[in-house]
């Protein structure tokens, strides 16, 4: 809605704080990194950068086994934790979507697991997960025996898992109330028509209830994604990168790098690379919100 | 349909609600239990234990303090709200009623803050905090905080300034109020609820933060979710006070969200999903 109440300086004007502020936190940074990226500058040996060095830092981040293992831990977690939060999500919403008291008090108490804390929810699953008092490997314990005392945590695969899980516990809930606002929209005429036509279950699913909420999915899945390349806060508190260095994504990797080894020249290079990664999930995003956004 | 067929079709179902509340809440639960249980019974399973308040006693206490991080979480919440929503609104209204060439290249630099990494923008900031002797200052972290939180906030108040009329506004100018009345007597009070709503938004992400406060605060403007930190030590996991301090983090947390739900997708998605 535009207005032709007002033209002039003042709606620069009014508008100037938000700019001066979005400008320090976007332009500032994102250019400062750029620059640095391509010094020599290790924050413990001196407090000014040291020297152009051109693309070294490029290069080695090109070079270092710990970078790419990096990519590809960021790479499988998203894989698992945006599969099987949406295969989870889609199964919770297709469960709460008829209406019910029970349902409906579940429905309004399912954005709980989502507004966790990040990091309090990685010292959760740390301690529901210890071996030796774990209530987690107790309960595994109960329907498989033999796994009563692992330590997921202390292998790479169980690990990466367990940190993926953690994540799905936080987002699947709230997938899924996406999905049932997505489901409240279609008319119920839709579904008693398909009943009289003599649709079962799954192909009421598989023809009618999934491709209507398909628009919302991609959107879901494009934002999970996003979201799950950026993931950091649980990285620490749950496994602290380990073990070995099983789950260090990338946030957490330039974290290392940056503030705990101060290679700040090094850090800034792989947040260039970061950056230019995001970009290309940015423009799929920018261009459905810019549309208007998808109707849940 | 048979008796049988639909006797088995309820047993599934509330199996599947079972499932599902035990997917979504047992965590919180178990979190919930080992609160109040003693040292000696949060290392077991056991569901029958002497409930205790000594966990909240301890973490209040030397050397926890967590009545002083709880301050400092308040403190850094309300002051990115007290700044980020007049900045905000200001914006948003702009954005909502006047014609700009460059509207579009505004609106998807707003959107980018969302694709920068927190840890890329706290690079260089670290390095000028550190110049400016602003580290571990609750300062810092307020500004940190409005990266984020900005953005954000401007996105969801101009959803709710384009949902409200422009005709009291056109009229109240036609009476001859100017520009400022316009917006502070008309459109912020119309726009209330959004704004309150988009407040405790920010309440929620700014009292989850961690990476900031962890990469910025030592001692001083330490706040909740680094001071879970503390408590792991040499011997071991503290759990039972880790779980109390996380209660502390967590109801307020939920309290809020509850209070926010019909707008907490939309919300949290900036808007993709409606």
């Amino acid at each position: 809605m535009n207005s032709v109440i007002y033209h002039g300086p003042k709606k620069w004007f009014i508008l100037a704080p938000a700019l001066f502020i979005l400008a320090a936190m976007t332009i500032y940074p994102v250019v400062n990194i750029f620059i640095v990226s391509f010094q020599d500058w290790n924050l413990l040996k001196s407090p000014e950068p040291k020297g152009w060095i051109g693309f070294d830092n490029y290069l080695r981040a090109f070079q270092d086994p710990d970078f790419w293992n990096s990519v590809g831990v960021t790479f499988i977690f998203t894989i698992i934790s945006v599969t099987l939060s949406i295969i989870i999500a889609i199964a919770i919403a297709l469960q709460l979507y008829p209406k019910g008291i029970y349902r409906t008090l579940l429905k309004a108490c399912l954005i709980f697991p989502y507004a966790i804390s990040p990091a309090l929810k990685g010292y959760t699953w740390r301690f529901m997960l210890n071996p030796h008092y774990g209530v987690i490997d107790k309960i595994i314990g109960w329907f498989i025996p033999p796994l009563q005392d692992a330590v997921f945590l202390g292998t790479k695969a169980g690990a990466l898992f367990w940190l993926a899980y953690t994540e799905i516990w936080g987002w699947a809930p709230f997938m899924a109330l996406i999905f049932i606002g997505a489901l409240d929209m279609i008319h119920p005429d839709v579904f008693s028509a398909a009943k009289i036509d003599g649709v079962n279950r799954v192909q009421m699913f598989r023809f009618i209830k999934l491709p209507l909420i398909l628009p919302v999915l991609l959107m879901v899945t494009l934002l999970k994604t996003i979201f799950s390349v950026k993931i950091f806060d649980q990285v620490l508190t749950l496994t602290n990168g380990g073990p070995g260095q099983a789950t260090e994504t990338i946030n957490f990797f330039i974290y290392k790098n940056g503030f705990k080894f101060f290679e700040m020249g090094y850090a800034s290079a792989q947040s260039i690379l970061l950056i230019l990664l995001m970009v290309v999930f940015a423009a799929f995003y920018i261009k459905t919100v810019m549309k208007g956004g998808v109707d849940a | 349909m048979s008796n049988f067929k639909k006797i088995l079709q309820k047993l599934f179902s509330g199996l599947g609600l079972f499932v599902t509340t035990f997917f979504v809440f047992f965590p919180i639960l178990w979190l919930s239990l080992t609160a109040f249980k003693q040292a000696k019974d949060a290392y077991s399973t056991s569901l029958f234990f002497d409930p205790t308040f000594q966990n909240y006693i301890n973490i209040f206490s030397n050397p926890n303090n967590f009545g002083y991080l709880l301050l400092n979480s308040v403190i850094v919440a309300v002051i990115t709200i007290i700044i980020a929503i007049p900045v905000a609104s200001l914006a948003a209204y702009a954005l909502s009623r006047f014609h700009y060439k460059v509207k579009n290249v505004l609106m998807i630099w707003l959107l980018s803050t969302q694709f920068i990494p927190p840890v890329v923008i706290v690079i260089p900031y670290f390095v000028l905090f550190r110049t400016l002797h602003l580290m571990d200052t609750r300062i810092a972290l307020v500004l940190m905080n409005l990266s984020f939180v900005l953005p954000f906030a401007t996105w969801m108040i101009k959803g709710f300034v384009d949902g409200l009329s422009i005709t009291l506004e056109e009229a109240a100018f036609v009476e001859g109020c100017s520009f400022l009345q316009v917006i502070t007597k008309i459109t912020i009070p119309l726009a209330m609820p959004g704004i309150i709503t988009t407040s405790i938004f920010i309440l929620i992400q700014s009292w989850n933060e961690y990476l900031f406060a962890l990469i910025l605060t030592r001692n001083n403007a330490v706040t909740m979710t680094v001071g879970l930190n503390s408590l792991v030590t040499d011997r071991g996991v503290i759990w039972e006070q880790m779980s109390a301090a996380g209660i502390l983090i967590m109801v307020p947390i939920f309290i809020f969200s509850f209070l926010v739900r019909k707008h907490f997708t939309q919300g949290l998605t900036l808007g993709a999903v409606k």
